[in-house]
């Protein structure tokens, strides 16, 4: 099959954005910085690639408030350095914000990281969005607030719709303070203990906001004043037997953990799992799995051939699995379709009803009809 | 007319025992929380099992019937309200505990089971549900869901969205789904997030799995008076800069102080133009070092009063007049209305300084009891009915709550919109934006039977030409574009 190079689109406003989608017809592929290019299904070809890494820049930041609006197409990393200079940050860190990932493609594949455990992710940060839809309609949901009930979350819809519901061009974001402290304690362990280990944890008192199993090393991570994350540091420390690490080591230590979820060896396939957190561990096996044991949320590494096996094996307790890499030929990319597949159908024929947008990302839950190739 | 055919295949799908239809029963669930709207129901059922409330969704679905789901009939925006002809289904049958896992921190919970219930099955193994409506004795968790409910400690925690793990929701056709999933993970898009917070109107929520959170070490409470609104007012945004996340900060007026206070006599200041309630809680060690902090800000914004709970007795008091003081206001006025909107915070003098304003200009009083933290207001608009002014009430309190648009916050921050709002919708939405959840509505209920009529304004409801939309004040300012 021949194909030829689509047309590539660079929005910069919401005027550009609407026109992008008005303007045009034929399929259309969403693309921010890459990063999650082949995560999920396969995108099937477009004529016309929305690029979204144009739409970039803060639109109204409120450090009073804690909150900001920015351009979907902004990467996070842009922003947090923004933030950082009013002693604020959006409590995010997925992994893969470290090669540039935009807000609006961390928040289309609802990714997440070991922050999750104390902040939720995007789905809890995201307080309002405005989204251009395959028609060219505009629409706006939430605010500027962080109580809201008026209306229906809308956001909502747009995370982990891998560009196939509308085009996101703002996000605005509730902010946290940056902590005056941060301490990370290390066990080096065999998983069986990392999984037993993080059980007393959670059970106690001490409030880690992340809590990982890391390929052969269980960490943790505390937030709060220097004195009292000091003290909590050295009680974790002897309720699990590990070390409280410098600030250097902490780095390399989380650092390391990012690359594992976010630089996996070409040749494998990764999933990621999410499950009740007892769960967990029994999927973790394998070189340069991470897991979050508070969180039930993990990624491994698999052989092409054994991603089939991992995604039955996760449904069968209950899971969920996505593929994030795939090395070569098609894998399938979904443990299973979602229990109510039928009303995102219903909803993907609502807002998208020439199928325009995100071909191939959900295989074949909307009936095939934009199965994509 | 609720015919004969729809009845007969109510009863079957529910059993004779489960049904009310007498006019006097019936009379118990014309209206929620929000009195001034009522519409007696043709048929209230109230099935004991999920099976049995998607059956009984699938009879109205059948024969075009609408319903409306209701849990404790607690909600203040009129959203469990009955449909003309229509059948309501109670939840309150529902209310089995039916799993609490303290390894996994989770609970999964019949739609009627009470909020405080979920915490008491969840105590014994030092862990809690947090969200916390006032009202948290006799609401339902199904009705959390509907509304996203929030509560006093919703600052730090979050609200009932961040706390719903997964649901099995009952679709307006009767079809059994579930939304959501063990982790935070998703199938796809978060269809668990779209039916939070719709008021109702996309299905019945059935088993609902909720996060449960380890009871904090700590629990640090403070009281403090202030000479004015303002200073309070300062007094929060210099702890949100401090980098301090209280668990709580509310704060109350002169008004509702004094109704508080003849109410349960919780040991607040008659006199004081202000007082907040300032809580923390987490580890030990730093929740003390916090504490000592916030006490140094409220001193320097010239605080007049600091009184610290020495324990749970007298948090407990504390607290108690500030979640009596709804209901302690009809002690200092014969009627009046609870609105709910929210302002960004470093708006909220401003907004309490207008609402002053436009309280003289209509000559009546309006008492403040609000979430401060998060800009969350509940004006109590006092009037005399018998005096003739609930027109001149209802009208403030719409004021009052498009004002809060206005100054770039919403129309509701928990009670919802329902049908109590639908009205005001156009002023913080466009067209376009309401289109949208329209679409989205219809994905889920093509029919319209779920809990028709409310959340999105209709012609019937407000006129063929519902209030205009006013453009958002970001929009004004530039910062942000309608096409
Ligand atoms: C004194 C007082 C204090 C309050 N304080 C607070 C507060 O602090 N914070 C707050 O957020 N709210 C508060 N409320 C409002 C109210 O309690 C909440 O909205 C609560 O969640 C409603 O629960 P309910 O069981 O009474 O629901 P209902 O009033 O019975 O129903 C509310 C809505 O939910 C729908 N519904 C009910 N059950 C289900 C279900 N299982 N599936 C789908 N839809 C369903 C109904 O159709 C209706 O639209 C207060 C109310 C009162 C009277």
């Amino acid at each position: 099959m021949t194909t030829t190079s689509p047309v590539v689109l660079s929005p910069t406003d919401l005027r550009s954005a609407h026109e992008a989608l008005a303007d045009t017809s034929g399929p259309v592929r969403i693309s921010g910085a890459g990063t999650a290019a082949d995560w999920a299904g396969a995108p099937g070809t477009a004529p016309t690639v929305l690029d979204t890494t144009r739409l970039t820049g803060v639109l109204a930041y409120n450090p009073a408030d804690l909150t900001v609006e920015v351009r979907a197409g902004t990467p996070l990393v842009r922003l947090q350095e923004e933030l950082a200079g009013h002693g604020q940050r959006l409590a995010f860190d997925a992994a893969r914000a470290g090669r540039g990932a935009t807000l609006g493609g961390l928040f289309a594949t609802a990714d997440s990281g070991p922050l999750a455990l104390g902040y939720g992710s995007l789905r809890d940060l995201v307080i309002g969005a405005t989204v251009v839809l395959a028609d060219g309609t505009v629409a706006r949901t939430g605010g500027h607030v962080i109580k809201n009930v008026a209306g229906y979350d809308l956001s909502k819809l747009l995370h982990g719709s891998y560009g196939a519901f509308a085009l996101v061009t703002d996000l605005v974001l509730r902010l946290h303070p940056v902590p005056a402290a941060e301490r990370t304690v290390r066990l080096e362990c065999p998983l069986d203990t990392a999984a037993g280990r993080a059980a007393t944890v959670l059970a106690s008192a001490l409030e880690p906001v992340a809590l990982e199993w890391s390929d052969g090393e269980l960490l943790a991570r505390l937030e709060g004043t220097p004195d009292g994350t000091r003290a909590r540091a050295r009680q974790l420390a002897e309720l699990i037997g590990g070390a409280v690490l410098t600030e250097d080591d902490a780095a390399t230590a989380w650092a390391r953990h990012a690359d594992l979820v976010a630089r996996p060896a070409p040749r494998d396939a990764v999933v990621r799992i999410g499950c009740r957190p007892s769960r967990l561990p029994r999927f973790l096996r394998g070189e340069g799995a991470t897991g979050g044991l508070g969180t039930g949320v993990g990624t491994v590494r698999v052989p092409p051939a054994e991603v089939a096996d991992v995604h039955d094996a996760v449904a069968a307790e209950g899971g969920t699995s996505v593929l994030r890499q795939r090395p070569a030929g098609p894998l399938r990319a979904w443990g299973r379709a979602p229990s109510a597949v039928r009303v995102l159908t219903a909803l993907k024929r609502e807002l998208d009803p020439e199928a325009r947008l995100g071909r191939g990302r959900f295989e074949t839950w909307f009936g095939g009809a934009d199965s994509g190739g | 007319m609720l015919d004969q055919a729809a009845r007969d295949a109510l009863v079957a799908a529910v059993g004779a025992d489960n049904v009310i239809s007498d006019p006097v029963g019936l009379r118990s669930y014309e209206c929620d929380g929000l009195t001034g709207f009522r519409q007696v129901p043709a048929l209230v059922v109230l099935p004991r099992d999920t099976e049995s409330v998607a059956a009984a969704v699938r009879v109205c679905h059948r024969h075009s019937v609408p319903f409306v789901a209701r849990g404790a009939g607690t909600g203040l925006s009129g959203g469990a309200m009955p449909v003309a002809d229509g059948v309501v289904i109670s939840l309150q049958r529902l209310r089995r505990v039916l799993d609490v896992d303290p390894v996994d921190r989770r609970a999964v919970l019949q739609p009627g089971v009470t909020n405080l219930d979920i915490t008491k099955a969840a105590a014994p193994h030092g862990l809690y549900y947090a969200p916390d409506p006032s009202s948290q004795q006799v609401c339902t968790i199904g009705g959390n869901v509907a509304e996203n409910s929030g509560g006093a400690h919703c600052l730090k925690y979050g609200f009932t969205t961040n706390h719903v793990l997964a649901m099995t929701v009952v679709l307006p056709d009767g079809e059994v789904v579930t939304l959501g999933g063990d982790s935070g993970e998703q199938l796809g898009p978060d269809l668990r997030g779209v039916f939070l917070g719709s008021e109702g109107t996309l299905g019945i929520a059935c088993e609902i799995t909720v996060r449960l959170l380890r009871v904090p070490e700590t629990v640090r409470t403070l009281l403090a008076d202030f000479p004015s609104v303002p200073a309070a007012g300062e007094v929060v945004s210099d702890i949100v800069a401090a980098g301090i996340v209280p668990a709580a900060v509310e704060m109350m007026d002169n008004l509702a102080i004094q109704a508080a206070e003849k109410a349960v006599g919780a040991g607040y200041t008659l006199d004081t133009p202000a007082a907040l309630v300032v809580e923390l809680d987490g580890p030990e060690a730093e929740c003390g070092e916090q504490f000592e902090q916030v006490k140094a800000i409220c001193e320097r914004h010239g605080c007049t009063r600091l009184h610290v709970a020495g324990d749970a007795g007298e948090r407990a008091r504390i607290w108690k007049g500030r979640k009596a003081a709804f209901a302690a206001v009809g002690r200092i006025s014969p009627d009046y209305i609870v609105q709910d909107g929210v302002v960004p915070r470093t708006r909220l003098a401003e907004v309490l300084d207008r609402i002053a304003r436009m309280g003289d200009a209509a000559g009546l009083r309006v008492a403040n009891v609000f979430h401060a933290g998060d800009g969350n207001l509940h004006p109590l608009v006092l009037f005399d009915a018998d005096a003739g002014e609930l027109e001149r009430a209802e009208e403030l309190s719409k004021d009052i709550a498009e004002l809060c648009v206005e100054l770039g916050g919403s129309l509701s921050g928990e009670h919802g919109i329902g049908t109590d709002k639908a009205c005001s919708m156009p002023r913080m939405f466009g067209v376009d934006d309401l289109a949208v959840m329209d679409r989205v509505r219809s994905a889920f209920d093509p029919d319209r039977l779920c809990n028709p009529g409310k959340l999105l304004p209709t012609p019937r409801l407000c006129g063929e030409r519902p209030g205009v939309y006013r453009p958002h004040p970001l929009e004004e300012a530039g910062v942000i574009e309608r096409l």
